[in-house]
Parts: C-alpha cells; sequence; structure tokens
C-alpha cells in the first residue's frame, strides 16, 4: 500500500515531470523538491515527488522491489 | 436503471493502486462498495533467510514513504532478538529523528495531500484541486509551506543521512553522536517549524475547519475502537510505550507489544489478498457491517488521540483538551483526523525541542555491543498512518527464520471500507455520482492518509 517504487524522469516542464514507474506513464509533482533532472528518479507518494535520488540508488532500489516482489500483487479487481 | 458499477480509480492524491469500486442496484442505489490496496505480503517471504541486522537498511527501501519509522521499528525488532538494549543516547536520538520525521510527514499531509479538499473545496474541479490551485489561493502560504517542510526534511538529511535511506539507526543504538553545534542549529530550525505548527492549527481552527462542519460530522462517520501508544503516565507517545487498545464506548487495555498477536488478529476476506486486522482479544468475531461492526478499531492521528489520556507538553495539551471539550472522547468522526493530525504536529515539535534541550542527549555512547543469536523481537513505533508492528524470529547465526508485519495503514483497511461505504450510501441518490460527490467519497478515504 506505500510501496516507494523508484519512478525515472523522462521530462521536466515547469514544476510537472513525466514520469516512468515501472513501464506506465505518469505526472509528478514537483514543487516539493530541488534539482530534480532529467533521468533522475523520485519517490512518489500522491502525486508529488517527495524525494530525488541519482540513477545509481535508484536502480538498486528497483532492483530489491523486483527481488521482493517477482509477481506483481495488485490487489484482486473488483 | 440498470444496476452498474462506479470506479475511482487511480484515487486522487492516494499513493499506489488504491481503487473503490462502488455497486449501485437497478434502482441506482447503492448495494455494496469496496476499497482495494496494493499488498505488501510478498516482503515477508523475501526477507528469510537474509542476517536480521540488514533488515532495517532494506525495509526502508521498499517502504520509503515513510523510510524512518520503518527503519527504526526494524531496529528495534532486531535489538529484542538479539537480547541487546540500546544506549540512553542511542534511544534518544532515535526517538528525535522519529519524532522529527513524524513532524515532516504531517505538514506535507495536512497541506498538500488533504488541504486541496477544504482550501479549494471538495467540488472544485479536479484540474485546480491540487497544490497549484493552493498556491493561487493563497500563494504566502504555499511557499512558506514548501520551505518548513523542506527544513524538517534537512535537519534528518544534514544529521542523520537521506531520508529515503537512512542508516543512522543501528542494531544496539544509533550510528553517530550528536555534537553540540549540531544540538544548537537542530533547536533553532525545531523551534522554526514549532511556530508555524502554532500558526497552522489556529490558521485549520479559524478559516477552515468551520467551513466544514457538516462534512465533519456527517461524512464516512462510523462508529469503531482505537489503538495507538502511550507512555507510563498514559500520555501519547510516537516512538516508544504500551500499546493501548480501546474500545468503541472508550474502555481500554494496555499490552507490551511483545503480546500483540494475543490481542491482534489477522482476518482473511474472500475479496482480498491483504489481511484486515481485529481486536481479537474482543472475542467479538469481525465484521464491517456498518450498523454492528465487529472487532474494528482504527490507527493513526485520531486514534492515538483518542486513546491518550493527556499530551506530554503544554501547547499540544492545551489543543488536545479544546479538541475534547468540542468531540468528547472518543472522537469517531472521520474528517476529525485532520484535526488531530496538527495537534500531534504541535506535540511532535515541542517534543523534538524537549529532547534537543536535554545535554545528555550528546553523549557519545550511542551504541551497545550486540551479538547475533537466535530470538524473537517486536519492534514497534507509531509511523504516521498508525502503529507499525516489525515481528521477527532470528536463528543461532542471525539469520531470518520468519517475518510478519503489520503497517499503520493496514489497521484501517477494515475502517476505510466502512467509511467509504457510509459515504457512498449517504451521497449517491438514484444513480446520481457527479464528480463532487466521488471527491467527496474519496475524502472519506484521504482522511485515513492510506
Amino acid at each position: 500500500m506505500c510501496l516507494a517504487i523508484p519512478a525515472k524522469i523522462m521530462a521536466i516542464e515547469n514544476d510537472t515531470a513525466t514520469v516512468d514507474v515501472d513501464g506506465m506513464v505518469r505526472r509528478a509533482d514537483l514543487t516539493l523538491v530541488e534539482n530534480a533532472r532529467i533521468g533522475d528518479y523520485v519517490i512518489m507518494h500522491a502525486g508529488f515527488a517527495i524525494d530525488v535520488m541519482d540513477e545509481r540508488a535508484g536502480l538498486e532500489s528497483l532492483a530489491l522491489l523486483r527481488e521482493a516482489f517477482p509477481v506483481e500483487h495488485d490487489d484482486r479487481p473488483a | 436503471m440498470a444496476a452498474r458499477t462506479i470506479k475511482i480509480a487511480p484515487i486522487t492524491r492516494i499513493e499506489g493502486h488504491a481503487t473503490i469500486a462502488i455497486h449501485l442496484d437497478d434502482a441506482g442505489n447503492v448495494a455494496d462498495s469496496k476499497v482495494h490496496f496494493q499488498s505488501i505480503r510478498g516482503f515477508e517471504k523475501f526477507v528469510e533467510g537474509k542476517p536480521a541486522e540488514e533488515l532495517p537498511r532494506i525495509v526502508n527501501r521498499i517502504c520509503g514513504i515513510c523510510p524512518w519509522h520503518h527503519h527504526l521499528a526494524s531496529n528495534k525488532a532486531v535489538d529484542r532478538c538479539f537480547g541487546v538494549t540500546p544506549t540512553p543516547a542511542g534511544h534518544k536520538l532515535r526517538e528525535l529523528v522519529q519524532t522529527i520525521a513524524q513532524a515532516e510527514d504531517k505538514l506535507l499531509h495536512f497541506f498538500f495531500l488533504a488541504a486541496a479538499d477544504f482550501v479549494i473545496g471538495p467540488d472544485a474541479d479536479y484540474a485546480v484541486r491540487n497544490v497549484i490551485g493552493i498556491a493561487k489561493a493563497n500563494p504566502e502560504l504555499a511557499t512558506k509551506v514548501v520551505q518548513m517542510r523542506y527544513k524538517a526534511k534537512m535537519i534528518l538529511e544534514k544529521f542523520a543521512g537521506k531520508a529515503i535511506h537512512p542508516v543512522a539507526g543501528v542494531v544496539g543504538g544509533f550510528a553517530k553522536p550528536l555534537t553540540e553545534a549540531d544540538r544548537q542549529w537542530m533547536l533553532a530550525d525545531m523551534r522554526e517549524i514549532l511556530d508555524f505548527a502554532l500558526f497552522t492549527i489556529e490558521f485549520a481552527k479559524k478559516d477552515v475547519f468551520p467551513k466544514y462542519l457538516d462534512a465533519i460530522q456527517s461524512l464516512g462517520v462510523i462508529k469503531t475502537g482505537f489503538i495507538g501508544t502511550v507512555d507510563d503516565n498514559g500520555a501519547l507517545n510516537l516512538y516508544d510505550g504500551k500499546i493501548r487498545l480501546m474500545k468503541p464506548d472508550g474502555a481500554f487495555a494496555d499490552f507490551d507489544v511483545q503480546n500483540y498477536a494475543d490481542y491482534i488478529g489477522e482476518q482473511v476476506v474472500p475479496w482480498s489478498y491483504g489481511k484486515f486486522p481485529y481486536a481479537k482479544s474482543w472475542n467479538e468475531g469481525f465484521s464491517l457491517d456498518l450498523e454492528n461492526p465487529k472487532g474494528i478499531y482504527r490507527a493513526n492521528t485520531l486514534a492515538r488521540i483518542n486513546v491518550a489520556d493527556k499530551m506530554a507538553t503544554p501547547r499540544a495539551q492545551a489543543e488536545l483538551e479544546e479538541f475534547r471539550s468540542l468531540f468528547g472522547r472518543p472522537a469517531q468522526a472521520t474528517l476529525l483526523y485532520h484535526y488531530a493530525r496538527l495537534i500531534e504536529e504541535v506535540y511532535a515539535c515541542e517534543h523534538a525541542i524537549e529532547l534537543l534541550k536535554d545535554p545528555s542527549i550528546t553523549d557519545t555512547d550511542v551504541r551497545a555491543k550486540v551479538e547475533p543469536r537466535a530470538g524473537r523481537g517486536v519492534g514497534c513505533v507509531e509511523a504516521p498512518r498508525g502503529t507499525l508492528i516489525h515481528d521477527y524470529s532470528t536463528d543461532d547465526n542471525g539469520l531470518v527464520t520468519r517475518a510478519n508485519l503489520i503497517v499503520g495503514t493496514t489497521h484501517n483497511l477494515g475502517p476505510i471500507n466502512m467509511s467509504v461505504n457510509q459515504a457512498a450510501r449517504a451521497l449517491i441518490k438514484d444513480g446520481v455520482a457527479d464528480e463532487g460527490i466521488l471527491n467527496k467519497v474519496e475524502m472519506a478515504v484521504r482522511a485515513y492518509d492510506p
């Protein structure tokens, strides 16, 4: 429910980034973080980027998440 | 009119894959509703076989929305497995960073995730129900919020490392002592954040909550018990203490978190992979029935405020007294989570200042010696979203043989479903469910900050 999946910044326009979250394209509000650049990874909470990490740290976290959750664990659909 | 299902997905300001499904009958009235959340069950298998002392560093990369809280609950669990008690300075430093992380999270939630509903209004167009809308409505405030939240975040980063990957907590205590110079600037920064916390609660009481009294008294209101942590005097504590489980009528029992499984059960329901915690010790089973719920209790801010006899700091205590004079104890209205969050924000700032004023916090004996061994340990802190429990067992080499986690939001899975059901039934009539109505249903979820 509160997994921190690093999202890769693909593009930035004003304070909004287009990010790739494990293949899904989402929008992230950058108001709360400083110095986020294209290629960085952000941790998102409810549409806001709340933390920035460089590519190395982002990839490390993604690898850990893939190891911990080899199968997509979404809840059952309605 | 044919029966149909309304879906709200993704919920605007809730992370992950939370979705709401509202089932309408032939007449267009609510037959049933379900809230679905992403599940984290895979994590417990993943950590089996790993050295226990690595878990505090692994868990915060996965549960990175509140990394400090997972990091410290995990450290406390490993301490217990290995039979070590942190040194007094190590204990205080852990409590300090956890309390500051709480202060940071509450500012973020109130202003960015929740306040848009209040400041902009629940009926406003989706496009302006976000921070840009807030900034347009009140640009000075928006700037100040960003500054204050950033200041809290930077206190943690400058002293204890990057919040997203905290490594400062270590088994047996803390990785480094606090210098006198650090203590001084942190005190100054926390005093500034306390001033802003006091401004915020005054602002909310004067300009925000009065406009929404009707909604507060009706939207998502359910009757449940509550859980939280209190110290030996019955005062709210976020880092350590005994667990208090309160019934809907206000009667309560206190227990050591090592025995949590005697009090809290985990119910499996056919429509979800997530387990639903319930109050096993009440011996009444589990039911989400709105009229007659069984075993249902809530966690997070309102729960902690309800179970505490008092607040340990003066400004927060004054706020709690005012709150209780208006809403009683326990207060049940779901939107009061926001009000309770601001009282806790005042407490977190005051308490961080208290901890920093204690000269012994700069003691350099921050870490007790520890050897891996076989054992079982339960570590618990009050995370922003509720009572966070890490339960590990280790073998002779200190490798994890079994892990069980109950994370804050999990306690509230049942209550969130009930609040959505209540709100949907009250608001959706004859098949009419416009944007304003659906956003009000979301508001009932957002109060829990899932």
